[in-house]
């Protein structure tokens, strides 16, 4: 157990040196002298102390340990003041031999020379002293004046802003009389213009063909005409061959015959196609069955 | 310490070569109709409380789209590099806002030889401020890709000074050619009033819209938004269009401010159908005083003064000062053939 302790403060020089059994107290204490002594040097004096120390330990028991220590330590104390009611002092006590220490009773007599001189001390009135609550007019007269400066701060800001937002006007949410008007001219004008507008550009369009809708027409009918004018061939065609059959001069082939380059000017030009074959009966059919459904006499359509 | 100054702004003035270099898509001649296209700078000289930076911003867009809008000033610049600069990019006009002790400053100069006229803005609203005063703002995404159409109205008075004024907001815009514009690229107009009484301008600023007349609102509604009407309360859908709508059917299209179209307009104003015009504003609110008319460019022989004749009075502000200083030495050489320039600008 005493090894374990002594392992968990690995590093401790003193401690390991010493191999003392240690109790928790103690152990506090000469970690915090470890850390305030730490420039200094073990001397042989001390190193030998210690050995003696952990022989002591070593031999004995617990509950002797603490009395023996004590009394090893015995004739190194110098005047221990009896104030001192625990036994870790002890372990405090065997360090401060060391030179540069300050011995505890020395540095009481300081403690209480300067508290006393403190307390002794006659702090003036006037002044802020540490005491606020008698000070209460002083406090009051600052909060006045710091009040006072931050008035006047914010006037000169709030003078520099309207500074800033002369002649800056919000508008108001309706429309008053003066604006009505200004609209109603700003209206006038803008109406002015673009009738004027409208008028010299009806006149631009009136003269120029291109841009009209009847020219649009036309251009659309020039289109057309390509068209009508092949329909009106296949009609042609159509009404000489017809001719033709009813004369009886039909051709035991008509593929012999010599047929144009050009595929629409053939007969059978768009009827290869199955679909568009019959196209008109069909839909004329269509018609028919619609107009049979909703009136019982379609036979005038036919 | 001059020539301090001068290597610093050559250091600023390269971000505005730049510019130009993107503003050099921009035709300086109007292609159609040939004209000279009038471009404008709009700065500031000193500094600006934070409502008249706002302003100037506002009348960048005023004057858009031939004006730097994201024109850098440095307080080191002087009037000098703006004009420097505005020779190569084909600017015309400046519109410079001060500020004084007793009331802010527009001056609106030709370039580069002036003349310039000072206002005292006795009263000005910012766009935002207009905007949160309506109900409903109107800002369609091309408001500000064609040039403001003008009206000034009530400068008809014979003073000289007044028809100067009229001669410069005329030019400060590119010219219209009825016969070629376009009237969709109407969008805008700038209103300029003049009260003989009070001898103060109203600048407003307006979008231009037009709505088809003899359609009543829900149909107008209809047609417009494309969105399914709400039918819940009628009783047919013949209603719809034949029961008249309510609230503002009543705000009856005077005759006065309707037109016929001779061209589609958009998809709801159709050519050959009338047309009722609305003005919403847009803003800025600009109240103005003519207060001086200086030959040169914010320099040379005072030819009219609000305040007395004669150029004795001379502004608050030390700003001024310091671009009389600036512009001196450039414009006193050339005098006399400012008072020629200017002759010639009102005869246009």
């Amino acid at each position: 157990m005493v090894m374990e302790e002594g392992s968990t403060a690995v590093g401790k020089r003193k401690r390991n040196m010493g191999k003392k059994k240690v109790k928790k107290p103690k152990n506090k204490k000469l970690k915090m002298l470890e850390g305030k002594g730490k420039k200094l040097r073990v001397s042989k004096k001390m190193r030998n102390l210690f050995e003696k120390r952990a022989r002591q330990y070593n031999s004995d028991d617990d509950e002797e340990e603490r009395e023996e220590g004590e009394e090893a330590l015995g004739d190194t104390r110098i005047g221990r003041g009896g104030d001192n009611s625990s036994e870790e002092s002890d372990g405090s006590e065997e360090v401060e031999i060391q030179p540069g220490v300050m011995k505890f009773t020395d540095g009481v007599r300081a403690f209480r020379l300067a508290f006393k001189n403190i307390i002794k001390r006659n702090v003036a009135d006037d002044s802020l002293g540490p005491v606020l609550s008698g000070h209460k007019q002083l406090v009051a007269k600052k909060l006045a004046e710091e009040e006072a400066e931050r008035k006047v701060k914010g006037e000169a800001k709030k003078e520099k802003h309207l500074v800033a937002e002369k002649g800056h006007v919000k508008p108001a949410n309706y429309l008053g009389s003066h604006e009505k008007f200004l609209i109603g001219i700003a209206t006038k004008g803008v109406v002015k213009l673009f009738n004027a507008v409208n008028k010299a550009q009806k006149a631009e369009k009136g003269l120029d063909p291109s841009r009209s809708k009847d020219a649009k027409g036309f251009i659309a009918f020039c289109y057309t005409i390509p068209f009508i004018l092949l329909s009106f061939w296949q009609a042609l065609l159509e009404i000489v061959g017809d001719l033709l059959k009813l004369s009886g001069n039909t051709s035991s082939d008509p593929r012999n015959e010599e047929e144009p380059a050009w595929a629409p000017l053939r007969d059978n030009y768009m009827l290869t196609n199955p679909k568009l074959k019959n196209w008109d009966k069909t839909a004329e059919a269509g018609i028919a069955d619609d107009a049979g459904r909703m009136s019982g006499d379609s036979g005038s359509d036919d | 310490m001059a020539r301090f100054h001068n290597s610093k702004t050559k250091v600023f003035v390269k971000p505005i070569v730049k510019k130009q270099q993107q503003q050099q898509q921009q035709p300086n001649v109007d292609h159609i109709t040939g004209n000279k296209i009038p471009k404008s700078f709009v700065f500031s000289r000193g500094k600006l409380p934070g409502p008249l930076r706002q302003l100037q911003m506002d009348l960048r867009k005023l004057m858009l789209p031939y004006t730097a809008l994201k024109l850098k000033e440095k307080k080191r610049n002087n009037l000098k590099d703006f004009l420097n600069v505005a020779g190569p990019m084909g600017v015309t006009h400046f519109l410079i806002l001060s500020k004084t002790e007793t009331s802010p400053v527009l001056r609106v100069a030709k370039t580069p030889q002036g003349p310039t006229l000072t206002f005292k803005i006795h009263e000005y609203s910012l766009a935002v401020d207009i905007a949160q005063s309506q109900l409903r703002p109107r800002c369609p995404q091309d408001l500000f890709k064609n040039p403001p159409l003008i009206v000034l109205s009530g400068f008809a008075a014979a003073d000289e000074q007044l028809r100067l004024t009229t001669m410069m907001f005329k030019n400060i815009f590119p010219d219209i050619d009825i016969n070629t514009v376009k009237l969709s690229s109407c969008q805008r107009i700038v209103l300029l009033n003049y009260n003989k009484d009070t001898k103060l301008i109203d600048f407003r600023h307006y979008s231009i819209r037009l709505q088809p007349v003899g359609v009543s609102r829900r149909i107008r509604k209809f047609v417009q938004n494309h969105q399914v009407p709400d039918l819940r309360n009628l009783q047919d859908v013949s209603d719809f269009i034949t029961k008249a709508g309510y609230g503002s059917e009543s705000e009856a299209d005077e005759e006065a401010a309707t037109v016929t179209l001779t061209s589609d307009l958009s998809r709801v104003n159709r050519a050959s159908t009338k047309s009722a015009v609305k003005l919403q504003e847009i803003g800025p609110r600009m109240t103005l005083q003519l207060t001086k008319i200086e030959g040169g460019l914010c320099s040379g022989e005072v030819m009219f003064s609000e305040y007395g004749n004669g150029g004795n009075k001379k502004k608050p502000g030390n700003e001024e000062g310091n671009e009389k200083e600036d512009c001196e030495d450039s414009d006193d050489d050339d005098e006399a053939d400012n008072e020629e320039d200017m002759e010639e600008s009102e005869e246009d």
